[in-house]
């Protein structure tokens, strides 16, 4: 109860999704000196370990920079930056290897370092990842074991206040946090996280389950998984979720860090505004079906391939925050209603269990406040008006057998 | 005028004017509503996308009864202090004072002992009565604030034809539903849906209760809301 108080009071206190995107002359004159400063400070640092150069990094994977180029305009927009920036994000790009990564894994399928790593051909997006300087990721390297250990503890001393700390994966709290151990020493996934955020400059928490719990976090939840939010204070947060988080997002965020020093503006989630002030309905292809009255009725009908929209089919569009409708996944290839399947609200809080169910909401089953009884909306709604109607039929009977009416010759009984 | 009769005046043109609104608002949200929460009609008609326009059109609808549920709620909210139409002014009835109390539960013992004790003064609005239509402005107001919550999603951009004013309100106001509905803009929905049904339900027992009333206490309550008054037995002829 504690914990909803509080977060009605940050409700109350937090201001919408709403991103000022002019903010007029003077702000940006001033964002723009302050950035080049960074960055020109940046420039005379060495890259921290990865040296690998970006331009040669594309030209290698066979990206000129024509397309380079494009890519940092629709990345500039992507921040809501005005277009004199674009020339500051290509040196941002350029400068991500300055800015020192550690990333954890915890308890997760991996998805987002699989998003992160690319399936396909190497995009822009991804080949600006490589180029962070990733520190330490647990699925990647190449030690393990007290070496592992070894090489984090460097890290975080050698970066210590500089580093960013990516977390990917929920915390699993029951049984002492015993759910989850890592490396030699047994070190539950709740201290090596409180450990590693000591000496960050900033948290990023990529995909649901580190945002929000996600799917360890579904019911019955456990292993008591809660999100990085829930157990990191004191540190500036960022939440990228969704499953999995965007990679260009994640670009997003560290380009933003790198260029202005600071974390982008945030909504009540601690989502950065830039990706996740947009609905997904308002943004959708099939939005004139769903206006129309088009629906797709099952899978493979007239509708399917007419592309109606699939709102019966279970699409949380209408209750969800997030860009893929605008900047898609794999490098605008495509994304899940563009494929032809319903939105699953996977950047919302508890999205497994109140949104996943591929049905509207009002035909999915879910559970009663006590727990327990699965039936949907309505069929608790019918429940609750046969027990009403029972009741007045039986008043009603036992009104015409036995009731007293007040009349003219008797009045009122007193 | 039956002998012995007076008549008392109950509700004016106005108070009988937003009950019909309301009525029809009531009807006209929950078949609109229902329609949202389940399409079910007219997906395949001939014509072309833009022309058709169903969802749009229920969606529309229930935006349209919604705003004016909640002028009607703003108004009975005003008039139920400040009336000067009733002697009593309806909150009156509402404070938990021992003359309420007792009130109230007297009013309930002659539902449920089918009118055998009447122990109370049923010219004016009783302290049952108030107490249940109370409810139904609370429900009304959890409608109008979780349905505000799921309109402004719509507005992400935080921005309106009539100014970012209006989004920025409607946040202030209704963000709180979130957290105290369960979490999620998803519980918002369920709870919206879910409190459509305790709405019913409150609905199926007022006309009963109205009906039941104007039978056993032959005193014409159901022309209350209709002609505006009803009788009571005039105790001085
Ligand atoms: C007695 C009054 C009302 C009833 C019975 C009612 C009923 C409903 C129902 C059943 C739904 C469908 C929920 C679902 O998907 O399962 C709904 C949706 C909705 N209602 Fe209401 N409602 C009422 C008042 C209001 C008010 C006052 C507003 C204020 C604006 C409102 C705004 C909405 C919105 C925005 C939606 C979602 C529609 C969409 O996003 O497409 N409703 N309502
Ligand atoms: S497919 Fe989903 S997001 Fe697109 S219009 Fe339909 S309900 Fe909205
Ligand atoms: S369409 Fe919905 S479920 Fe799919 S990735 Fe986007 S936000 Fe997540």
């Amino acid at each position: 109860m504690s914990d909803r108080i509080e977060g009605v009071k940050k409700l109350f206190t937090s201001k919408s999704s709403r991103v000022d995107t002019n903010r007029g002359d003077t702000y940006y004159k001033e964002l723009f000196a302050r950035c080049q400063a960074r960055l020109d400070e940046l420039k005379a640092e060495q890259p921290v370990n990865n040296r690998v150069d970006i331009s040669e990094m594309l030209e290698t994977q066979g990206v000129d920079r024509r397309d380079f180029m494009k890519w940092v305009s629709a990345t500039t927009a992507m921040l809501m930056l005005p277009s004199s920036f674009t020339p500051l994000v290509a040196d941002a790009a350029m400068l991500m290897n300055r800015a020192p990564v550690i990333w954890l894994e915890l308890q997760d399928c991996a998805g987002n370092s699989e998003a992160l790593l690319r399936s396909d051909g190497p995009k822009i997006d991804e080949i600006v990842l490589d180029i962070i300087s990733l520190e330490f990721h647990e699925t990647l390297q190449a030690a393990s074991g007290h070496q592992a250990e070894k090489q984090m503890d460097e890290a975080m001393e050698h970066f210590f206040g500089k580093y960013l700390l990516f977390v990917e994966g929920a915390i699993p709290m029951a049984m002492g946090g015993h759910y989850g151990t890592i490396g030699a020493s047994g070190e539950t996934f709740h201290d090596h996280l409180l450990r590693a955020a000591e000496g960050a400059a900033a948290v990023v928490a990529v995909g649901s389950c580190a945002t929000f719990g996600g799917i360890p976090a579904a019911s019955p939840n456990p292993t008591g998984a809660v999100g990085v939010m829930d157990v990191v204070k004191g540190k500036p947060l960022i939440n990228i979720p969704a499953c999995p988080a965007n990679p260009a997002n994640m670009v997003g965020v560290i380009l933003h860090y790198i260029l202005t020093g600071q974390v982008p503006e945030l909504d009540s989630l601690l989502r950065p505004k830039f990706a996740f002030g947009y609905r997904i309905h308002d943004n959708c292809e099939r939005r004139a079906h769903f206006d129309a009255g088009e629906y797709v009725e099952e899978w493979g009908d007239v509708g399917a391939k007419n592309n109606f929209c699939l709102y019966k089919m279970g699409c949380k569009g209408p209750m969800t925050f997030n860009n893929c409708s605008i900047v898609r996944y794999n490098e605008g290839v495509n994304w899940p209603i563009g494929v032809g399947r319903g939105c699953i609200g996977c950047s919302e809080p508890d999205f497994w269990d109140k949104y996943a169910y591929e049905r509207p909401m009002a035909d999915a089953k879910i559970k009663a406040p006590t727990g327990g009884v699965e039936k949907t909306v309505d069929e608790f709604g019918l429940g609750l008006l046969t027990a009403a109607g029972i009741g007045i039929g039986i008043h009603a009977a036992a009104s015409l057998a036995a009731g007293k009416k007040s009349d003219d010759e008797s009045g009122e009984s007193k | 005028m039956r002998p012995g009769y007076k008549k008392v005046e109950r509700m004016n043109g106005t108070m009988r004017t937003i009950h019909w609104v309301n009525v029809t608002s009531m009807i006209v949200a929950i078949a609109t509503g229902l329609y949202i929460a389940h399409p079910y009609y007219q997906t395949f008609m001939a014509d072309g996308a833009v022309d058709k326009y169903v969802m749009a059109w229920n969606r529309w609808g229930h935006f349209i009864v919604a705003i004016i549920f909640d002028v009607t709620s703003i108004i009975v909210f005003y008039l139920s202090f400040a009336t000067r139409f009733l002697e009593k002014k309806p909150y009156e009835k509402d404070l938990p004072s021992g003359g309420n109390i007792r009130e109230f539960f007297e009013v309930f013992l002659n539902l449920v002992t089918l009118n055998r004790r009447k122990k109370f003064d049923s010219s004016y609005l009783d302290s049952f009565n108030a107490v249940y239509f109370t409810i139904f402005h609370l429900l009304l107001a959890w409608m109008l604030l979780t349905g505000l919550q799921l309109y402004v999603h719509g507005l992400g951009a935080g921005v309106s034809s009539i100014g970012s004013w209006w989004p920025w309100m409607l946040h202030f106001i209704t963000d709180w539903t979130i957290p105290v509905s369960g979490g999620s803009l998803m519980d918002v929905r369920i709870s919206h849906h879910y409190t459509m049904w305790w709405l019913i339900v409150w609905v199926v027992f007022h006309i009963y209760y109205q009906v039941w009333r104007t039978i056993y206490w032959n005193e014409g309550d159901i022309s209350i809301v209709i002609g505006g008054s009803k009788y009571v037995k005039d105790e001085e002829s």
